[in-house]
C-alpha cells in the first residue's frame, strides 16, 4: 500500500478532531464540570470551581473529613467547602491566600497537619490554570450527561431530606474493623515535625490573610472516642492549641457526640456530617456576630 | 523510559532517523544494539552489567552447547533459569530493607538489586536461542547478532517474546522503502490508543480494587471493576504489545502477534491461543512438550497441563495468587478437556455465545488473583462480591464513564461489521486518525504497564 495518501488522511482525521475540540474549548471554556473518578480529581474540581465562580463569604479549608460535610448540608448562604480529599488544609489555605480577592471568613480545619501542602497544586491554582488546554469530548459528554441526572442541588432542595436524615436514629453500620485498622495507623505515625511544620505554616498565612482582611478561624471535627485518644489526634491537638492558644480564634463546634457515627472512626457518616454542620453553622452565626 | 513517555519519541526518533542513513547501514545492527543498551540503561544503569552478564553467558554456553548439546544446552537453561530464579524469588528469602543481608559485599549488592526490568522476558529469549540454534545445529551467529535478538528494545521490557529462530533469519540490511509505514502506523496508534485511552483511564477507576479501598466499594462496584480490570489489562498488555510490534516494523523486524480477540474465546485452551500468544508459545514449545505433552496418556496430560500454567503463574511473580491464578486455569484446562469435543459438535450461535461468555466471566473473575497479589485480599474481594455491601458512604463510580473507556475493546472484540467487510475501508485512515487525537484529548493519568513489573 502505497503510505503517503493514508498518512494525510490519517493526520487530517486527527487534525479534524483537535480542531473540533478547539473550537469546542473556546465556546464551553472549562464551564462544564468534569465527573471525578478519584480524590484527585474530585481535588481538581473543586479548585477549579473556587476559581471561576464569584468569591464566595466563606471558605472552608481542611481534609477529606470536612469534604464530608457537603455545601448543600450549609443553610449559610455564600458559602464554599474547599477542603481537599487525601490533602492538607494549607493547600487550600495557600491557595486562597495567593488568589486576588479574599472571602470575608476563612474557617480550618485542624485535624489533619500531617501531610504537606501540594506545591504543585498551590502553583497550578494560584496562576489561574483551572482547565485542560483542549476540550475532552468522552469526559466533556459524560458531564453533560450526569450534569442533566444529577443537578447539582441547593440547600432548599434537600431541607427537607436532610430534615427527615437527622429525625432517623443513628447508624448501626458496624464499622470497627475499619476503626481498629485506622486506630492502629493513628497510632503509629508519629506528626510531631510535619505538625509543627504546618502550624507555623498556618500562622504565616493567617498574619497575611488578616491584613488583606479576610478572617480566619480554626476549628476541629470530632473523631470517635478511640480515634481522639490516639496518638496522631493527641499530637496534633497539643502542638495546634499550642501554637494557637486564643480561645477567640477556634470556632467550638457543640454537638451530642452520642449521635455521631463514622464510617471508620475517622470519617463522619452522613447523617452526623449533618449534624456537625448544624453544629458549625450555630457557633459560625455566634462568631459573625462577636466580631 | 516506557513507550508513552516524551524521552522515548525523541530516542525512538533519533535512532530511526540514524538507524536508515546510507551511511551508516552497514551498522545497523550495532546501532540497534548501543540504542537498546541506551533504553534499558536510561535510569539504571547499575542493570546494564546484569543484562551484559545474561547475554555473555548465555552466548557462551551457545557457543560450547553447539560442540556439545546434551551437557551444555542443560548448563545454559539453568544458568538462565537461576537469574531468574534469584532476582523474581529472593525476596521470599530476604528483606531488602534491612541494612546489611550478608557480610559479602558484593552478594550484598546483588541481592539489594531491584528487580531487573524485563528479566522474565529476555531469560526466555536466551533459552529460546539456546533450545533452537543447538537444535539446528546452525553456525554460531556473531555476538552483535544474539545481543540484538536478547535486547531489542522494542521487546524487551515485556516481549513479545520472540523465538530465535523466527527472529534470527531477519537479522540482514534493511532499507527505507522497505518499511511497511500503514501497517506500523496501524499498530502504533491502535497500541497507544489502548494503552493511554482505555487502559490508563479505566486504571483510575480500577484502583479502588486495591486494598483497603476496595472495602468502600458496593457489592455491584466490585463486580463492575472486575469487568473493567479484564478490559483494563487486555488494554494495557495489547496496547505495549502493538506498540513494539510497530515499532519492530519499522526498524525492519516482524514480530509475533501477542493477542488475538482473547475475550470471544469459547474455551480455555482457545484463551491461551489468544492471550499473550508468544508466553503459550513459549511455555507449550520449551516446557509442556519436554514434560511429554499429551504423548503419555490422559493423566499425564492433565498433569502436564497443571504444571505448565502453575509455572506459567509463578513466572508472573512469587506470590501465592500468582501461583493460584496459575493453578486455576490449568485446573479449567483440565475440566473442559474431556467435554471440548462433545462441545465442538454442537453449532449454534446461542450456544457458541454462552461458551463465550463462560470463558469471559471465569477468565475475568481469575484476574482478580493479578489485581491482588496478596492472598488474603484478594478472598477478601472476592468475597465481598457476594456478601451485600453496608458502608453508608460507598465510592460512586460512574457508569457511563466506564462504559465509553471500555468501549473500544468491546468494539474490537465483537467486531464492527461494515469495517471487517471493507464497506468502511475508505474511512479507515479517519478512524486511526481519530483516534490518535483521542489518545491525545483524553489520555488518563499516566501509569506504568502492567506487564513491566513481570
Amino acid at each position: 500500500m502505497f503510505a503517503a495518501p493514508w498518512l494525510v488522511k490519517c493526520a487530517a482525521g486527527a487534525a479534524i478532531l483537535l480542531i473540533a475540540c478547539g473550537f469546542a474549548t473556546a465556546h464551553f471554556g472549562s464551564g462544564l464540570q468534569m465527573p471525578a473518578t478519584t480524590t484527585r480529581d474530585g481535588t481538581l474540581i473543586t479548585l477549579s470551581r473556587y476559581l471561576r465562580e464569584p468569591v464566595p463569604d466563606i471558605v472552608l479549608v481542611g481534609s477529606s473529613i470536612t469534604f464530608r460535610l457537603k455545601e448543600e448540608y450549609f443553610a449559610t448562604p455564600r458559602l464554599r467547602n474547599l477542603a481537599l480529599a487525601g490533602g492538607s488544609p494549607v493547600t487550600g489555605l495557600e491557595i486562597i491566600a495567593n488568589q486576588p480577592r479574599l472571602p470575608r471568613l476563612i474557617l480550618v480545619e485542624v485535624n489533619v497537619l500531617a501531610r504537606s501542602s501540594d506545591a504543585e497544586l498551590v502553583e497550578r491554582y494560584s496562576r489561574g490554570d483551572t482547565g485542560p488546554l483542549l476540550f475532552r469530548p468522552v469526559r466533556a459528554a459524560v458531564a453533560a450527561y450526569e450534569q442533566r441526572r444529577h443537578a447539582p442541588v441547593t440547600h432548599e432542595q434537600v431541607a427537607l431530606n436532610l430534615r427527615r436524615l437527622v429525625e432517623q436514629p443513628p447508624s448501626d453500620f458496624d464499622s470497627r474493623i475499619y476503626a481498629d485498622r485506622a486506630l492502629q495507623q493513628f497510632n503509629a505515625e508519629d506528626p510531631t515535625d510535619a505538625a509543627r511544620f504546618n502550624a507555623n505554616r498556618i500562622a504565616e498565612l493567617i498574619r497575611v490573610l488578616e491584613k488583606r482582611g479576610a478572617r480566619v478561624l480554626l476549628f476541629e471535627l470530632p473523631y470517635s472516642g478511640p480515634i481522639e485518644s490516639s496518638r496522631y489526634a493527641a499530637t496534633i491537638r497539643e502542638i495546634i492549641h499550642a501554637a494557637f492558644p486564643d480561645s477567640q480564634r477556634w470556632l467550638p463546634i457543640e454537638v451530642d457526640r452520642g449521635e455521631l457515627r463514622w464510617a471508620d472512626g475517622v470519617h463522619l457518616d452522613e447523617r452526623s456530617a449533618v449534624l456537625v454542620t448544624q453544629a458549625l453553622e450555630r457557633a459560625l452565626a455566634l462568631a459573625r456576630t462577636v466580631k | 523510559m516506557t513507550f508513552t513517555s516524551w524521552q522515548f519519541g525523541i530516542f525512538a526518533a533519533i535512532v530511526f532517523a540514524a538507524y536508515y542513513l546510507p551511511a551508516l547501514r552497514a551498522f545497523q545492527v550495532q546501532l540497534l544494539v548501543f540504542a537498546s543498551l541506551f533504553f534499558y540503561g536510561y535510569g539504571q544503569p547499575e542493570l546494564l552489567v546484569l543484562l551484559a552478564v545474561a547475554v555473555f553467558g548465555t552466548y557462551l554456553f551457545l557457543l560450547l552447547a553447539l560442540r556439545d548439546r546434551q551437557v551444555w544446552l542443560p548448563v545454559g537453561i539453568v544458568f538462565n533459569l537461576a537469574l531468574l530464579a534469584f532476582f523474581k524469588y529472593k525476596l521470599l528469602f530476604i528483606d531488602p530493607a534491612s541494612p546489611s543481608l550478608v557480610d559479602f559485599a558484593p552478594l550484598d549488592f546483588l541481592l539489594k538489586l531491584p528487580l531487573p526490568i524485563g528479566i522474565s522476558f529476555f531469560v526466555f529469549h536466551n533459552i529460546s536461542l539456546l533450545v533452537d540454534l543447538t537444535r539446528q545445529k546452525a553456525a554460531p551467529p556473531t555476538l552483535t547478532s544474539v545481543f540484538l535478538y536478547i535486547i531489542f528494545f522494542p521487546q524487551l521490557v515485556s516481549g513479545p517474546i520472540t523465538r530465535a529462530e523466527m527472529f534470527m533469519p531477519q537479522i540482514k540490511p534493511k532499507y527505507f522503502a522497505d518499511i511497511p509505514f500503514v501497517e506500523a502506523a496501524k499498530w502504533i496508534l491502535a497500541g497507544f490508543f489502548f494503552k493511554l485511552y482505555v487502559a490508563n483511564n479505566l486504571n483510575e477507576m480500577t484502583s479502588y480494587m486495591s486494598f483497603p479501598l476496595y472495602e468502600t466499594l458496593q457489592t455491584q462496584d466490585r463486580w463492575l471493576l472486575v469487568f473493567l480490570y479484564s478490559y483494563q489489562i487486555y488494554a494495557d498488555f495489547f496496547g505495549y504489545s502493538a506498540i513494539a510490534i510497530g515499532l519492530g516494523l519499522l526498524f525492519g523486524y516482524r514480530l509475533p502477534i501477542n493477542f488475538n480477540l482473547p475475550y470471544i474465546s469459547t474455551s480455555f485452551s482457545e484463551f491461551w491461543t489468544r492471550w499473550h500468544i508468544s508466553l503459550s508459545t513459549w511455555l507449550r514449545t520449551y516446557l509442556y512438550v519436554p514434560l511429554g505433552g499429551n504423548r503419555h496418556g490422559i493423566w499425564r496430560t492433565y498433569l502436564n497441563l497443571v504444571i505448565v500454567m502453575g509455572l506459567g503463574g509463578l513466572w508472573h511473580g512469587a506470590g501465592f495468587s500468582y501461583l493460584m491464578w496459575g493453578l486455576l486455569h490449568g485446573l479449567l484446562l483440565v475440566l473442559e478437556r474431556p467435554l471440548l469435543g462433545r462441545m465442538a459438535s454442537i453449532d449454534f450461535a446461542a450456544f457458541r455465545a454462552a461458551r463465550m461468555s463462560v470463558v469471559f466471566v471465569c477468565v475475568t473473575m481469575l484476574w482478580i488473583f493479578f489485581k491482588l497479589p496478596n492472598f488474603d485480599h484478594a478472598v477478601g474481594y472476592l468475597t465481598g462480591m457476594f456478601t451485600p455491601s453496608t458502608n453508608p458512604n460507598p465510592t460512586k463510580l460512574f457508569y457511563s464513564l466506564a462504559l465509553l473507556y471500555s468501549l473500544p475493546v468491546m468494539i474490537q472484540h465483537l467486531g464492527f461489521r461494515p469495517l471487517a467487510e471493507g464497506r468502511l475501508r475508505w474511512a479507515e485512515p479517519y478512524l486511526y486518525g481519530s483516534m490518535a487525537a483521542l489518545t491525545y484529548l483524553e489520555a488518563g493519568p499516566e501509569t506504568s504497564f502492567i506487564y513491566f513489573q513481570f
